[in-house]
């Protein structure tokens, strides 16, 4: 009878924790910056492969196959968005906003409005290239690690 | 005047040729409100540069160390922490110190309430106006000294003057800490120069902000904090700072509100380490 | 003696058909079980809203890797601090399926896992936030006091969850007064009631509108529930029903002797002879100490709203036994339970074994009235050092007789190892 308990109880437990694994993988899986543009919405934008890719956009080794795929169009707050990404070797090599359009009167507005952007895709620098470091504030202590300290120290 | 860097991560920059990629600077520290404040010149030689940047360090550390006096919670005797204990009214607080909390409370209301100048615990903290003050002061005795081209960081937020090449109109390029890896740059912005945004300003939650909600400022509920970071560019180093600080309370809703409302650049970084950016951050666009 | 209880003794009922033990058992055992595969799941349950959160992302810097695992330690700790509780809570539930004496037991055997899981938690999560910021697990500490709401109250828990622990095994070791480790014990519930803010409020897990609070508030508050009802709602409703108060005190041995309580609607506590009772003497000084008595007579009534008598039978163990002799009658009596498994709800099979040894001898008294068994089936064995120590020998010998079991005795001095 122990046994019947600790094995249901195991098997229980694994099934629980798979369950949980599951669909905390999938609440990574919304997260990636394809669906980012839907601004939460779970339908999700894109192939799986872009989601799967897009969480290791630095390393992009996630998806195999060479080629361009288009995401489903979201309906964001901006807008449809349809996004499309080119991948390379494994690696997204571009991210394209294929539609932008606005159904409210504020197209003008959103203009300058912040959007989701691949790291691969931001204004990139070396700390070799600048000449400050902005980041959260940092306590004194935590300042001697810093990037901007070694900039100090190299400028002394 | 305190030096504090004297123990350089390994494996970064040392000196370097000055090119003009990458410009020769002269630079000192000092510590002040909890964080170090570092002013970089462009070095023409020390014979030349070294006594400007001297004179110039002290002048931005006086204007630091009296406003520290007079707003730091952490001195007992200041006038922050008199107002705090109920020593003292904001009726009989000084009129500097009554400017500010006018600041403050007319910022809280443009940013709905996301910037507010008091603490959870209702304790009013104008620290996070302060350092933005602070800034802008020092630069304005900067210039007042005749000092045209020159950087201010403190803990993290940057406000430059002219260019890191005098006379030639290069801008000063600020890099920004990518909140995953504090070792590594996310990107970067050019300031100064001769263009319209010569501050830039970061706020963040770091690690902590992935677990755990902050109050959202004004507000009586409570609500996960949707970014990690955030960093706003714009011509004064208080609007960047109030913004920056803005947005990480506030989330995706403030930052339309700031973008639509003041001329300035964002990125974001939400707390699964993605990005969101005006166009301006994007190398694709071009700034 | 006490031929009263006889006269009126109702005639043996077999609620439970003879032949229906063996299902009695299987049943009983299956509970335990699912009890059992609950309790586990409760636990894994609690890592898997964690990981239904997608926590496991956290494990790709060492930073990150050091706040998951604090905070999986934390879920875990509270979850166990939870089972804990219920498995103190006297639930019948747990208490018929494994037995009061089990519960406590693994009641005991949770304390240090809690214990150490809820430690790491607080040291995983100060290393890991520490880290991200460039702080030392020290100044992480005092930052998350100083600056995150309602973590100063979970810090000063985790202190109180310390102080328990190490109290409870210190009185163990030392054998300190009963009373000193029930004071301590309940510093347990301020330690959980501290605890609990900053699971809501700090921790993004369970933000609001996310079905994992919904979750954790319902396990906090089913354990809230269960510990009101059954540990204070039911003991006074029981205790204001009965109305006990004592009627009679007998000397039965040196040393031993029988309280007899006259109350109402005794009948309903009849049929749970060798289970035990918790009993508080309403007298001064001594109200608030739990004695755990079993009957040792089932109980006598004489008219239909059950006004009647029990009897209980004490020997003098420790101090707060010994005042017991000396209980003056009318002392309003408190009563809770009936709790354990010492009953024919533990029977297996129709046949029994019923063993006591000294002051253990008397709930066999009250055992042997009704639990069933044909005649022939029933062994009775006693152990005591005299035949003086065979407390309630003769009535137990004339049950014996009457209801056909088998009765042997030995008495004597222990034998050497």
């Amino acid at each position: 009878m122990r046994t019947r308990a600790a094995i249901s109880a195991a098997l229980a437990s694994a099934g629980i924790l798979l369950a949980g694994w599951q669909s905390g993988a999938h609440v990574a899986g919304t997260g990636s910056p394809v669906t980012a543009a839907a601004s939460g919405s779970s339908s999700s934008s894109g192939s799986t492969g872009a989601g799967g890719a897009a969480t290791t956009a630095g390393g992009g080794a996630a998806a195999q196959a060479a080629g361009t795929y288009t995401g489903t169009a979201v309906q964001t707050r901006f807008g449809a968005v349809q996004v499309q990404i080119t991948v390379n070797a494994g690696t997204i090599t571009d991210v394209t906003a294929l539609r932008l359009t606005d159904e409210d009167r504020k197209s003008v507005q959103i203009s300058n409005r912040a959007a989701p952007l691949l790291r691969a895709a931001v204004l990139k620098a070396q700390s070799a290239d600048v000449q400050t470091i902005s980041g959260a504030t940092v306590t004194s202590d935590a300042y001697l690690t810093s990037l901007q300290a070694a900039l100090d120290a190299a400028n002394l | 005047m305190q030096r504090t860097s004297e123990s350089a991560p390994a494996g970064q920059p040392v000196p370097r040729p000055a090119t003009r990629r990458n410009p020769a600077l002269r630079s000192r520290t000092f510590r002040c409100m909890g964080t170090v404040i570092s002013l970089a010149l462009p070095d023409r030689g020390a014979p030349r540069t070294v006594p400007v940047l001297e004179g110039a360090t002290a002048a931005v550390e006086r204007v630091f160390t009296e406003l520290d006096a007079m707003f730091s919670l952490y001195r007992p005797d200041s006038e922050a922490s008199r107002l705090a204990s109920g020593e003292l009214t904001l009726r009989d607080a000084s009129s500097a110190f009554r400017a500010r909390f006018a600041d403050a409370t007319g910022w809280r209301l443009l940013t709905e309430g996301f910037f507010t100048p008091e603490r959870p615990d209702g304790v009013l903290d104008l620290s996070g106006i302060i350092k933005g003050h602070a800034i802008g002061q020092a630069a304005a005795a900067l210039e007042a000294a005749g000092v045209e081209d020159w950087c201010l960081n403190a803990g993290g937020d940057v406000l430059v003057g002219g260019s890191p090449v005098p006379g030639s109109g290069t801008p000063w390029l600020a890099g920004i800490v990518d909140p995953l890896d504090r070792a590594s740059l996310l990107s970067a912005f050019p300031l100064g120069g001769g263009g319209r945004f010569e501050a830039l300003a970061t706020s963040g939650t770091s690690e902590r902000g992935d677990h755990i909600w902050r109050a959202g400022a004004g507000r009586t509920e409570f609500r996960r904090t949707e970014f990690r970071q955030a960093s706003v560019v714009a011509a004064d180093i208080v609007t960047a700072d109030v913004l920056a600080t803005a947005i990480v309370a506030g989330g995706r809703a403030m930052v339309d509100w700031a973008t639509d409302s003041w001329d300035v650049e964002v990125l974001a970084v939400l707390g699964n380490g993605e990005l969101l950016a005006t166009p301006g951050f994007n190398a694709a666009r071009g700034a | 003696m006490n031929s009263s209880s006889r006269l009126t003794m109702p005639a043996t009922t077999r609620r439970t058909p003879v032949e229906g033990f063996r299902s009695q058992a299987r049943s009983r055992l299956l509970r335990a079980d699912l009890l059992t595969v609950l309790a586990w799941s409760s636990v894994s349950l609690a890592v898997a809203l964690w990981l239904a959160d997608g926590g496991a992302s956290g494990f790709s810097t060492l930073a990150g890797s050091f706040t998951a695992l604090g905070i999986v330690a934390g879920l875990a700790g509270m979850d166990l601090v939870l089972l804990m509780l219920l498995l103190a809570a006297r639930i019948p539930l747990i208490d018929g399926a494994v037995g009061h004496d089990r519960a406590l037991g693994f009641h005991r055997k949770l304390g240090k896992p809690s214990l150490y899981l809820l430690l790491a938690h607080g040291i995983l999560l100060a290393i890991g936030y520490g880290m991200a910021e460039g702080l030392n697990p020290v100044a992480e500490l005092v930052a998350l006091w100083v600056q995150v709401p309602d973590m100063w109250l979970a810090i000063v828990s985790l202190g109180l969850f310390v102080a328990v622990v190490a109290t409870s095994l210190v009185a163990v070791r030392r054998r300190l007064p009963y009373e000193f480790w029930y004071a301590v014990h309940l510093l347990t519930y301020a330690a959980v009631l501290t605890a609990i803010p900053h699971q809501f409020s700090a921790g993004g897990l369970f933000a609001e509108g996310t079905w994992q609070r919904w979750y954790w508030l319902a396990i906090c508050i089913f354990t809230g529930a269960a510990l009101v009802h059954y540990r204070v709602l039911e003991p006074l409703v029981a205790t204001f029903r009965h109305q006990l108060s004592v009627s009679r005190v007998v000397p039965v041995a040196p040393g031993v002797v029988s309280i007899e309580l006259a109350g109402r609607h005794v009948d309903e506590l009849s049929g749970h002879g060798g289970r035990f009772f918790i009993w508080r003497f309403l007298s001064p000084g001594a109200w608030w100490h739990p004695h755990p008595f079993s009957l040792s007579a089932e109980p006598a009534w004489s008219d239909a709203s059950g006004h009647g008598t029990l009897r209980i039978t004490v020997r003098n163990l420790g101090r707060g036994s010994a005042q017991l002799s000396r209980l003056k009658v009318g002392t309003r009596v408190a009563i809770e339970g009936p709790y354990g498994l010492f009953s024919t709800a533990a029977r297996t099979r129709s046949r029994v074994v019923m063993i006591g040894a000294g002051i253990g001898i008397t709930p066999l008294r009250a055992l042997l009235e009704r639990t069933p068994f044909e005649p022939g089936q029933a062994t009775v064995l006693l152990r005591g050092h005299s035949d003086a120590d065979l407390y309630l020998g003769d009535e137990i010998l004339a049950l014996c007789r009457k209801r056909g079991a088998t009765l042997y005795h030995l008495t004597g001095p222990r034998s050497a190892g």
